[in-house]
């Protein structure tokens, strides 16, 4: 019987993989994943206004403010982007030449008029020919504020020495003394860059698992091939080699994510000449600098673990219950509608994942969290976050595992009366009955 | 030997089999007659262990049938029980795997198989590409390859041409010779009264006849005349006994009480010249309407 279920498995795994349909897929993945890494340098290599740089001509009427001002300026360029998008530059015109030089400019120019003010220290102008976007416009109005603050203490008589010292950005250092919550807001850059690219794959992969045991299980059922196989191994061996078959595609295809993910990266560096290596080493610091500031780094030995388990355990959930549900279907049609609700729950489940870090402290979202299928999602989410601890991982891993337990005690129950059953009639109340019937 | 003792089957308050007992030795084929419905599938699955019985038992050569013998036995299902995306081989390769047959076993019983039914060009099509009388022959070797001793056919004619058909029987008469117990279902009674020498009627669950067909049609006794000759309606007109005096084409066909009736229709017509005169036993059809129409 081993033999027949190895058999099984790699017959469901080999025709999911061996289709064209398969290769058409992941040819359109691995072009998909190499357009949107690389989607900035496409961009760029189309060309477009946005390669512009905008030139600030500072106007200081004030003779103090315009290196401030200059200075400022190139630091938000800095935190902006790879490439410069401002270039500030200290006028020796006078206001209407340098307005007059506004005027019908092919590069987008902004003057920035500084004055005296007996009252404000300052007053400032900033004048265009034509509307600015809105990002650059934030950008000149917080350069202009620093400016003001850093002019009116210069004013103050404040000593350069002690004027450097309050410019200077402050040293922070975080600690918070509930242990279930040692991690701090900083984690949120963890969250908006490595969790997404974790849990959006394991979305479409749960999908994928759903549709394959669905798909496998309906064309034998619709094809009467189930009678013959069903006579020569059992339900449960059955059902175990299409349960393991799915799962191993699921990490196959895993797999390929990850590998055309790495084709991605290397296209990116090739096209950016070397400096990707750079840029995502930079990347990647700042957030293992997250990681270090916040002692998560610590928890990582048992959290990588953890949610490799939790994400296996909901594997083999989905699996089952998909399994379960395509046995009671009697066409791809009926599995088609029956599997709505598990898409709609893991669709529940990566939401709630993504903001989980507005509803922070929810006790609802905590709850959902040990709901088998969402947990997967969410639990490792929440434990990011400081939201929940070890012990609520591990029990959501728990609570998973006492699902399957039932899914295999009563679920193989359904699934052997519902593989042979070909008729819709008053299909729940046989099902009911099936679960109660131990004989089955 | 298949050994059927006292199965039944409900579906909620549906008796699908009540009660059903048969025997088929080996190199033996026996029928099972019944209209849809009649629990002849239900007959099946039970045995092949599908779905279990509420009561009674099956066994093979004295063995309850389980995983163990399922490799023995072959089973040809109403519908085509074939995977339609694969190609002939991978699908006979799949259902062979599943009896433990080795790669090199199936290929050679495929080749023998498909040169047999004159089908070796198609190893490689496809088989939602084959025809319905072409796929049937798949599901027929696929069911056969490894020698089984037991075979189940349900229907196993359908949509088959006279030729094909004729292929299909000389197979099952040489799977007999080889100590094959088949077990065989259709609608088409002259199939089942060709083949089988034992058969069950089942009508709604219960087995309304139970025997060797030659039995049963004996304890019909004589119940038809057919007559070719130069003779007319006013011959036997006057005969007691006759039922019903049909005309079909030259031939005369008298339905008759009893076998009594046959020497009083002989001595009636033997002055004129005729060239057929046969006192015919029912056929089975004639005794499945009969029976079938009675328990209606």
């Amino acid at each position: 019987m081993k033999k027949k279920f190895w058999f099984l498995t790699k017959i469901s795994l080999k025709k999911k993989v061996k289709s064209k349909w398969f290769l058409g897929v992941n040819i359109l993945f691995a072009c998909l994943i190499i357009f949107l890494l690389n989607i900035d340098t496409i961009v760029t290599f189309f060309g477009g206004d946005f390669e512009s740089q905008t030139e600030i001509i500072i106007l200081d009427q004030t003779g103090e403010v315009a290196p401030q001002f200059q200075t400022l300026i190139e630091s938000e360029d800095n935190t902006a982007g790879e490439s410069k998008r401002y270039h500030a530059r200290i006028s020796d015109s006078d206001l209407k030449t340098e307005k007059e030089n506004l005027i019908d400019q092919k590069d987008e120019k902004v003057l920035v008029v500084f004055e005296k003010d007996p009252e404000q220290y300052l007053q400032v102008k900033i004048i265009s020919e034509e509307k600015i976007n809105a990002l650059d416009y934030q950008i000149l109005v917080q350069a202009v504020n620093q400016a003001k603050s850093n002019y009116a203490l210069s004013l103050s008589n404040i000593d350069p020495v002690e004027l450097a010292k309050i410019s200077k950005p402050i040293t922070l250092e975080r600690e918070i003394l509930k242990d279930t919550q040692s991690v701090d807001e900083s984690m949120d850059t963890v969250m908006n860059t490595i969790f997404p690219t974790v849990v959006l794959p394991f979305f479409m992969l749960t999908i994928f698992l759903v549709q394959m045991i669905g798909a496998d299980i309906c064309e034998e059922k619709s094809t009467r091939s189930m009678e013959v196989i069903i006579s020569n191994v059992s339900a449960k061996v059955h059902f175990a080699s299409k349960v393991v078959a799915a799962n191993l595609f699921v990490i196959i295809q895993g797999g390929l994510l990850l590998l055309y993910a790495g084709i991605a990266f290397y296209v990116r560096n090739v096209l950016s000449g070397g400096n990707m290596i750079g840029s995502f080493t930079a990347s990647m610091g700042t957030v293992w600098d997250s990681l270090v500031a916040t002692g998560f780094i610590d928890k990582l030995w048992y959290f990588i673990p953890l949610v490799v388990l939790l994400m296996f355990v909901s594997f083999i959930a989905y699996s089952l219950l998909a399994g379960i549900l395509a046995s009671v279907t009697t066409s791809m049609e009926d599995f088609q509608q029956i599997q709505t609700p598990i898409m709609i729950i893991s669709l529940v489940g990566y939401y709630l994942a993504m903001i989980a870090a507005v509803f922070e402290g929810s006790i609802f979202i905590r709850i959902l969290s040990y709901v088998p299928f969402i947990s997967s999602f969410l639990s490792p989410a929440l434990f990011v976050l400081g939201q929940v601890s070890l012990i609520d991982m591990i029990l959501s891993i728990l609570i998973t595992i006492v699902v399957i337990f039932f899914f295999i005690r009563y679920g193989m129950r359904i699934y052997k009366a519902g593989i042979l059953n070909y008729s819709n009639e008053k299909v729940w109340k046989k099902f009911s009955k099936t679960i109660q019937n131990k004989d089955v | 030997m298949l050994k059927v003792e006292n199965i039944s089957k409900d579906y909620g308050p549906v008796k699908a089999v009540d009660h059903l007992s048969f025997e088929c030795d080996q190199g033996e084929i026996f029928g099972l007659l019944g209209e849809n419905g009649a629990g002849k599938t239900t007959t099946f699955r039970m045995i092949m262990g599908l779905i279990d019985s509420k009561e009674g038992k099956i066994t093979l050569d004295g063995k309850k049938i389980d995983y163990t013998i399922t490799d023995q036995i072959g089973f040809v299902t109403e519908e085509r029980s074939l995977l339609t995306k694969l190609t002939v081989e991978e699908q006979v390769k799949f259902y062979g795997a599943l009896k433990n047959m080795d790669d090199d076993a199936v290929n050679k019983a495929l080749d023998e198989w498909l040169t047999r039914f004159d089908i070796l060009e198609y190893r490689h099509r496809k088989i939602k590409e084959l025809s319905k009388g072409n796929q049937q022959k798949i599901q027929f070797i696929c069911a056969v390859m490894n020698h089984p001793r037991l075979l189940i056919l349900d229907e196993p004619f359908t949509g088959l041409d006279p030729i094909n058909v004729k292929m299909m029987k000389d197979a099952i008469y040489d799977l007999k010779k080889e100590g094959c117990s088949i077990i065989f279902s259709s609608h088409q009674m002259e199939y089942i009264e060709e083949f089988c020498e034992k058969l069950v009627i089942l009508v709604k669950g219960k087995t309304i006849l139970n025997g060797y067909l030659e039995d049963i049609k004996q304890e019909y006794g004589i119940k038809r005349i057919e007559i070719i000759g130069d003779v007319s309606e006013d011959d036997f007109s006057k005969i007691k006994g006759i039922q019903k005096i049909e005309k079909r084409n030259d031939k005369w066909v008298l339905h008759i009480q009893s076998e009594e009736v046959v020497s009083k229709v002989f001595k009636a017509i033997q002055s004129k010249k005729i060239w057929k005169f046969e006192a015919m036993k029912p056929t089975l059809n004639e005794i499945f309407i009969e029976k079938v129409g009675g328990q209606k």
